[in-house]
């Protein structure tokens, strides 16, 4: 795909302009600044990635990845708004130990790199990883304190029976983590059925044999699950001992403020 | 004993107590009877930790309450919420997962205690295999109940426990509760509660 021909993409987008005046829909303005967006932030980070490609530096590249665990964590912060001055660290720390732990050994074992900073595998892996397991962490974090605060009632009920804290909060822990995985079970089943997952299609484009690219897809897909598993486990761990007082109770504005 | 020494308790504008004292005697059965907002059910909370006094001191057994002890002042109290508040998986995996925790794991014939005693309180022979929500209130209060004269505390509080039930049922749970030996502070309305001479009545 040479650059010149892009610009025949604003032929492919047109007819939603078009159809968008002819139904008095306004939203011309939003796409567009949308799409703009969009080809500065990836042309930007195109420029990075080239630049860091061509150094290959195992330090930079590691600490590129830990810019990405940093802005991800922020991300999940703000959508779960879990307050950034108490639990700022822990999330990033559940954000930072899996992926950094699953990355290391994809690339040592499964990849078989010699230099496991390697940067062509490094980024787009851990982009990849962190990506997937943004969503299932907002997803535990959110349903087990929505949880609790939900039914207050049954909780206080378990700790009038003399559960401990985390007697009294494993079924909600256990049912945060459920549905947080299952929307990665579903797409482990159906993958290649329904779709052709974006990583796949990208190696066969790029002239990787479907084989290749399948041997990829596979191992990719088991490492997004352990990690997407495991971030969420350690962020629940992580906040939940800051999250209750003294006497048990869930603080109050732990999780938004509904 | 259970003593309330100078509790001061406000949300927002409302002054809920005003330097309250209660004491409350080894094996003494006390019927709070106060009509709704008074704070009832808060004095309750007050005694498992799940709302804190804004000054005072809440005293069991010579112990006052704070976070290292709460949990020793947990154990020595069984509790029936008003609403009940069971969740929701058949009453044997409930009672299963109550006697599984640590403290209440050495209550090992809770099963037969169980039948034995939703016999007395006329509960059906399907009870164990039912889920807790296809339950009517009333059948629920009584499940709540036999869970908690099950962890044979020395404390007992019931929130409202009679409200759904039947005059005669009403009068045989009453005559079990009065039988205990346990100290136990009952939150109702009832006048049937009220004609009872054996229970100290505490207006708040």
């Amino acid at each position: 795909m040479e650059t010149s021909n892009m610009y025949m993409l604003f032929f492919l987008v047109l007819p939603v302009f078009l159809f968008n005046i002819h139904y008095g829909i306004k939203m011309n303005v939003q796409i567009a600044i949308a799409i703009f967006r969009m080809i500065i932030q990836l042309s930007l980070i195109g420029l990075v990635l080239q630049w860091l490609f061509d150094m290959n530096t195992p330090i930079v590249n590691v600490i590129y990845i830990i810019l990405m665990m940093t802005i991800a964590s922020y991300s999940m912060l703000k959508t779960t708004k879990l307050s950034i001055k108490t639990f700022g660290l822990h999330i990033w720390l559940a954000v930072f130990i899996p992926h950094f732990l699953v990355l290391l050994f994809f690339n040592y074992f499964i990849v078989d790199l010699t230099d496991i900073f390697d940067a062509q595998h490094l980024i787009p892996i851990g982009g990849m990883l962190l990506g997937n397991s943004l969503s299932g962490n907002i997803l535990a974090i959110n349903t087990f304190y929505k949880q609790i605060k939900d039914g207050e009632k049954t909780y206080y009920y378990n700790l009038s029976l003399s559960a401990s804290r985390s007697e009294a909060l494993k079924p909600y822990f256990v049912h945060a983590l459920k549905s947080s995985i299952s929307p990665t079970i579903a797409s482990i089943e159906t993958i290649g059925l329904v779709s052709l997952p974006g990583m796949m299609t990208g190696q066969i484009l790029g002239g990787s044999i479907p084989i290749t690219a399948i041997k990829y897809q596979i191992a990719i897909m088991i490492a997004i699950f352990t990690t997407r598993y495991l971030t969420a486990v350690l962020a629940i761990y992580l906040t939940r001992s800051k999250a209750f007082d003294n006497y048990d109770r869930l603080k109050p504005h732990v999780i938004g403020n509904s | 004993m259970i003593q309330y020494i100078d509790i001061n308790k406000r949300y927002g504008d409302k002054v809920l107590f005003k330097d309250y004292n209660l004491e409350i005697k080894s094996g003494e059965k006390i019927l709070l009877s106060a009509s709704s907002g008074s704070g009832k059910t808060t004095l309750i909370r007050f005694l498992l930790g799940f709302d804190k006094p804004d000054s005072g001191d809440i005293v069991v057994d010579d112990m006052k309450l704070n976070h290292h002890n709460l949990k020793g002042i947990r154990e020595k109290i069984a509790y029936v919420s008003q609403d009940t508040d069971l969740p929701s998986l058949t009453t044997e995996a409930l009672l299963e997962k109550i006697f599984s925790y640590k403290v209440n794991h050495h209550i090992k014939d809770y099963r037969e205690k169980f039948l034995a005693l939703s016999k007395t309180f006329q509960l059906d022979d399907q009870v164990l295999s039912t889920q807790i929500q296809e339950f009517s209130g009333g059948e629920r209060q009584r499940i709540g109940l036999i869970i908690a004269l099950l962890l044979n505390r020395p404390y007992l509080l019931l929130d409202e426990i009679t409200s759904g039930l039947d005059h005669d049922l009403k009068a045989l749970i009453m005559k079990h509760i009065i039988d205990l030996d346990a100290t136990v502070i009952i939150v109702s309305h009832d006048a049937l509660w009220k004609s009872e001479s054996s229970l100290r009545e505490v207006n708040l």
